[in-house]
């Protein structure tokens, strides 16, 4: 019974880490850190394993860079309009144009999760950051149930189909400096995530 | 049936642990402390509209060409 407990403990824990990876990458993708998060990344503790690797690297990045050169950073990347300027949409990433299959496919799949887009948000829901969020839900229950089956579908078509490109492409970008630290860490979240769903029916 | 998805479910559970996923303790305290502002929240609030506006412009021109 103890050894029971123990079990699931830990498996609390471990989906509530890769909640939280998810939830961390969305909220750095949706916007740039302000000043108090990123004093926060920079105390991040890394170790040997691949996460951690990629979080110490994300700390040392915290700690060498200011809340107005990563904001500089991200308006660069996502919102300015130079050449280095990605399009962080499943539908683009898929199809090369906005508003595509891609996103209905998604929409279609949020409508039967019962999750909708909050109001005054004008970003269509396949924006990177929107599609990790819904994964970050899925993983600790904010949606209802963990099921895991259903994370395996759900990441194998919204977000695996196109996020591993996404990440090499902010890896690469122009103006990637903080953000190629943010991108080592989701592309190294997605390999982990393929693996351990291929263990999942 | 019941074993076998334990043993299935152990096998992913160690393999996430050794892949660093097993408690990433100093990422829940930052993630934490931010869940109130939840990534759509911030999204929306962002220069609402011109981002995509502009992006929804640049595709046009690409598929004229």
């Amino acid at each position: 019974m103890k050894e029971e407990a123990r079990e699931r403990a830990a498996e609390v824990e471990t989906e509530r880490s890769r909640a939280l990876l998810y939830g961390l990458l969305s909220r750095l993708l949706a916007a740039p850190p302000d000043a108090q998060l990123l004093r926060q990344l920079s105390r991040l503790e890394g170790d040997e394993t691949a996460i951690g690797t990629a979080l110490a690297g994300l700390a040392a990045a915290a700690q060498r860079l200011s809340a107005a050169a990563v904001r500089e950073e991200y308006e660069a990347l996502f919102v300015g309009l130079g050449r280095g300027e990605l399009l962080p949409y499943a539908s683009w990433y898929l199809t090369g144009f906005l508003y595509e299959r891609p996103l209905a496919e998604l929409r279609a799949e949020l409508g039967r999760l019962g999750i909708v887009r909050r109001e005054g948000n004008p970003e269509p829901e396949d924006h990177i950051a929107s599609v990790l969020e819904v994964m970050a839900g899925l993983a600790d229950g904010r949606f209802g149930r963990v099921d895991l089956t259903l994370q395996k579908r759900f990441f194998e078509r919204h977000l695996d189909s196109w996020g591993v490109r996404f990440f090499a492409d902010l890896a690469q970008a122009r103006a990637a400096d903080f953000y190629r630290e943010v991108a080592k860490l989701g592309r190294v979240l997605l390999e982990i995530e393929r693996v351990a769903f291929a263990m999942v029916d | 049936m019941e074993r076998e998805m334990q043993g299935q479910s152990r096998k992913r559970r160690e393999f996430l642990k050794l892949a660093g996923l097993g408690a990433v303790a100093g990422a829940a305290a930052v993630v934490g402390a931010k869940q109130e502002v939840r990534a759509e929240e911030v999204a929306g609030r962002r220069r609402a509209g011109y981002q995509l506006s502009e992006h929804v412009r640049r595709v046009y021109e690409l598929a004229r060409f």
